[in-house]
């Protein structure tokens, strides 16, 4: 027993480098993992509470039914493709690298072509347009607010939906951050009311459709999305080459 | 052809690329880094950075959310 432990110590210092390398390797592989849990039942049964979580909400209200599901919808996604708002902004600058910033753009195209199919189809029927009451007027503050939030998410390591999906993770740090994120997010909604009387509501408030009409609106934002998906490929290829 | 570690444990992104580029300039060619990680976001931008460095990269998940990227310095 004694013996063994020795000869491992003394194989796995005395190994010469490329021996070690290729050994300790396959070795590293098998042997000294913790062994990875089957957690096949614990997400079985989580599914199965999940949806009837989502029934009893459904019972209260619909729309919070929804929220539900689409909560944990989004979340699971983020998890699994590793997508992350704070990375499609930062990645550019610091690593070169614009495959979140890209996909980011293809999902707001998306988004946008189900908006204005939301948003048009009630307006044909005469309805009062979905969402209007989130056309909130651009101003400076929504430039200095953005930066800010840049700044914010780099040094907290994500955005809110990026730092809650790393808490489900277990990401120690993060939980931290959702801390402050909640702080930040108070001290905001109580100077919110001076920010909007004298800052805020002086900006225009566009609605694009307003504008160029509904087929002029969706042409125009997807041909921008585009141009900066063409720019995004452009700058990653570029860095490539250097 | 020696193996280095480095660990990353608990560092949020974007510290364990910053660390894993300064770590890669000081191993020689045919050295390895075994990078570990257990932020998923350095999953996605380590082995990314890598690979477009062309070292050879492999992942793989040794826990719960828990990684380790073996990167090869091959030039």
């Amino acid at each position: 027993m004694a013996e063994e432990a020795v000869k491992k110590i003394v194989d796995e210092t005395e190994a010469t480098p490329s021996s070690r390398r290729s050994s300790s390797r396959s070795s590293r592989r098998s042997t000294a993992r913790k062994p990875k849990k089957d957690q096949t039942l614990q997400g079985l049964i989580l599914l199965v509470l999940v949806i009837a979580f989502g029934i009893y909400l459904a019972t209260i209200s619909a729309t919070i039914g929804i929220f539900w599901l689409t909560g944990i919808a989004f979340g699971f996604i983020l998890r699994r493709t590793n997508f992350c708002f704070t990375a499609s902004m930062r990645d550019p600058i610091m690593t070169g690298s614009t495959s979140l910033t890209r996909a980011v753009l293809i999902a707001l195209a998306i988004t946008s072509i189900g908006f204005v199919a939301v948003q048009y189809g009630a307006s044909i029927k005469g309805l009062p347009v979905p969402g209007m009451g989130f056309v909130v007027p651009i101003s400076f503050a929504t430039v200095a607010g953005a930066f800010l939030f840049g700044i914010g998410m780099v040094l907290a390591g994500g955005c809110a939906s990026g730092t809650l999906m790393r808490i489900g993770e277990g990401f120690g740090m993060q939980m931290l951050s959702i801390v402050f994120f909640v702080i930040g997010s108070f001290w905001a909604a109580r100077d919110m009311g001076w920010w909007t009387l004298n800052f805020i509501s002086n900006g225009p408030r566009l609605h694009l459709p307003e504008i160029f009409g509904w087929t002029g609106a969706i042409t125009v934002q997807l041909v921008f999305i585009a141009v900066l998906y063409i720019l995004a490929d452009r700058w990653e290829n570029r860095n490539q080459e250097l | 052809m020696a193996e280095f570690e480095l660990d990353c444990l608990g560092e949020a992104c974007p510290i364990p690329l910053v660390k894993t580029e300064k770590k890669m300039q000081e191993l020689d060619v045919g050295d390895t880094l075994i990078v570990m990680i257990d932020h998923s976001c350095a999953l996605k931008n380590v082995p990314e950075w890598a690979r477009k460095n062309n070292y050879d990269v492999e992942v793989e998940e040794v826990g719960e959310s828990e990684w380790e990227i073996f990167i090869d310095k091959t030039a």
